[in-house]
């Protein structure tokens, strides 16, 4: 999947946004929506908060997340235990990507916050290789990867699940008769 | 703005077995077929009517945004959503026809081999063009190559040379409805077969064959 | 004719194998050492070293692999192929020590396609080179990941000169991810670009129009 796709899902995500016009409900097809009125905060998915954002209609309220503080925390937990800690949003990546570019203004530190999601992601990844290395020489048949986001995967999964098909190829090489490739008998 | 866009209603089907579903699940049920055939090493059963809903659902929104007067504010917002939900469609489509170039010999196969009262995996839509994409390719290959052949070996049988959907696919998925005792089989010989249990909202990397059938029945979603 | 007859070698162990992957194709043309064990009778013409109309038996000469696998045949002995030396116990052994320090691009570079083929021979090695084959793979997997997810915006033709044809492929499919990831966080995915087709086109035109 392109990570575009991956950003298109996480615009999906609901943010507080506090809007300075006043409009009714608006009944979309994916649900309701508003009404919004001039200072009240109210929910939105991110593709609206950031359309309204880049006309100036609104103020977007950062997710609770997305805290020098917390994510701080977050960080140095990740750096400590060896397994995935929960993500700070399942599109923690996206969403700092898609608010800290369209929305720094509203985001307190944003630049620190930045550098925070990266050094977590960072983290993140270097665990995710040496799983995915320690899959393929255990020769493992099913993992658990909770806690790994859509992104996460989706930067490993062509090289994952091409090579784990390759190896799978390799193996039935193992079990004459077995393969494809020696069924047939000239 | 016209009453007629507050229109969130349900989606009576026709026939009246089928669930009553909000436009809002209907999108989310787009939106998993949608992910399901981007990552499923085979081409799933169609959701013509899913489709269908979809289609109804936004030629209906758009029929009533034509009413609107310009730079009305709420017809920019059912716009953009509107241009997302396309997207989507035409997203889910393609990617079941890339599928179906890519393996059209063996989707026909199945179709034909298709028991009277089974679904159909294609659309009739998708049906013609695989049909037509067989016919051209096997035209192709004639006029370019075949042709020139010695007489023997002017045919090429395109089941064996088109290569299958390879079920052993390990995949990414997140489950939506408990399952137990999935037997995940051995990869070496020196292992034994165990069984998982699959939580609800647990993700895991498996075998496509191993959860094919919890793919097609929704329990689980392919990420 | 037998329906199978274009497929007188199997696919190998590419990423797409199929009668009309290239690789396949190439990979059926590696070649192998072979010794004939009967008279080829009026096919001297193929071999150069001699006069003789005929290939008489006991010749030691190189056959495609897609030709020694039509003329191998289990009962009857035509010829009898000799295992190519990457695949023999001595390099065997430096396999299991360090997969890593091998080049396999200079070795094969179809070292894991022709590999899997070599096991449609028989030989007591079989299940040896089968097994090699596998942890060699697993072995140098560490190596190719890291080498595909970290170089970004460079120049990769080092770091795949030692790989085999098929750790190339995945090590493209690693960098795809990669450069997919860099170029969106970038913001580079959501600018659109004309294709490189359309470009061309344009060019052509142009230089059509001045003789």
């Amino acid at each position: 999947m392109d990570p575009s796709e991956v950003e298109f899902l996480a615009e999906k995500e609901m943010v507080k946004i506090i809007p300075n016009f006043s409009l009714d409900k608006i009944y979309l097809i994916g649900g309701d929506l508003g009404p919004f009125n001039p200072g009240l905060p109210v929910e939105a998915p991110v593709w609206l908060a950031l359309n309204f954002k880049q006309r100036q209609k609104c103020r977007i309220v950062p997710p609770e997340w997305m805290d020098v503080e917390k994510l701080e925390e977050m960080r140095d937990l990740e750096r400590k235990e060896d397994t995935f800690t929960p993500a700070p949003s399942p599109y923690y990546m996206e969403l700092s990507k898609l608010l800290l570019n369209h929305a720094s203004d509203n985001i307190p530190k944003a630049d620190e916050i930045r550098t925070l999601v990266k050094d977590i992601w960072d983290t993140r990844i270097a665990k995710l290789r040496l799983s995915a290395d320690s899959f393929i020489s255990q020769q493992e048949a099913h993992a658990k990867l909770d806690n790994l986001t859509l992104m996460e995967i989706n930067t490993v999964r062509a090289f994952l699940l091409d090579s784990l098909n390759c190896m799978f190829k390799l193996r039935s090489n193992l079990r004459p008769g077995s393969s494809k490739g020696q069924s047939l008998d000239y | 703005m016209s009453d007629s866009l507050s229109d969130d209603g349900s989606i009576n089907q026709d026939d009246s077995q089928e669930d009553v579903m909000t436009p809002a699940e209907l999108i989310a049920k787009l939106e998993e077929a949608w992910l399901n055939e981007k990552f499923s090493p085979e081409l799933l059963e169609n959701k013509s009517e899913v489709v269908e809903c979809v289609m109804e659902q936004l030629t209906h929104m758009e029929n009533n945004l034509q009413r609107v007067k310009k730079g009305d504010a709420k017809a920019s917002v059912h716009r953009m959503e509107i241009d997302r939900i396309r997207f989507v469609l035409s997203s889910y489509l393609r990617s079941r026809l890339q599928k179906i170039e890519k393996f059209f010999p063996h989707v026909l196969e199945k179709e034909k081999s298709r028991g009277e009262g089974d679904p159909s995996l294609l659309s009739p839509e998708e049906f013609a063009f695989a049909k037509e994409y067989y016919a051209n390719t096997e035209t192709y290959l004639k006029a370019v190559a075949l042709k020139r052949m010695p007489p023997n070996l002017q045919t090429v049988d395109l089941l064996k040379a088109v290569p299958e959907p390879c079920l052993d696919s390990f995949v990414f998925l997140r489950v939506k409805e408990r399952q137990e005792n999935i037997l995940v089989e051995p990869e070496t010989d020196d292992q034994r077969e165990y069984v998982v249990d699959l939580e609800e909202g647990s993700q895991h990397l498996i075998r496509y064959r191993t959860i094919a059938p919890l793919v097609s029945s929704g329990a689980v979603q392919l990420i | 004719m037998d329906a199978q007859s274009y497929l007188p070698v199997q696919p190998g162990v590419g990423m797409e194998e199929n009668f009309f992957s290239l690789d396949d194709i190439l990979l059926s043309h590696e070649r192998l050492p072979v010794r004939t064990e009967c008279t080829f009778p009026r096919l001297g013409f193929l071999e150069k070293s001699s006069d003789s109309p005929d290939i008489p038996e006991g010749t030691k000469m190189e056959l495609p692999v897609w030709l020694s696998k039509g003329l191998y045949e289990r009962k009857r002995r035509v010829l009898s192929v000799e295992l190519p030396k990457v695949y023999r116990e001595g390099w065997r052994t430096v396999f299991t020590a360090d997969p890593n320090v091998v080049d396999l691009h200079k070795m094969g570079p179809y070292y894991y396609g022709l590999g899997s083929q070599m096991l449609h021979f028989e030989s007591p090695e079989n299940p040896d080179i089968a097994q090699t084959l596998l942890q060699t793979f697993i072995g140098r997997f560490r190596r190719t990941m890291d080498s595909s997810q970290n170089a970004y915006n460079e120049d990769t033709s080092a770091l795949v000169e030692r790989l085999d044809c098929l750790e190339k492929t995945l090590f493209r499919s690693g960098q795809s991810g990669l450069n997919g990831f860099q170029s969106w966080e970038k913001g580079r995915a959501s600018t659109l670009t004309a294709s490189s087709l359309v470009l061309n086109y344009r060019k052509r035109k142009i230089n059509d129009v001045q003789p």
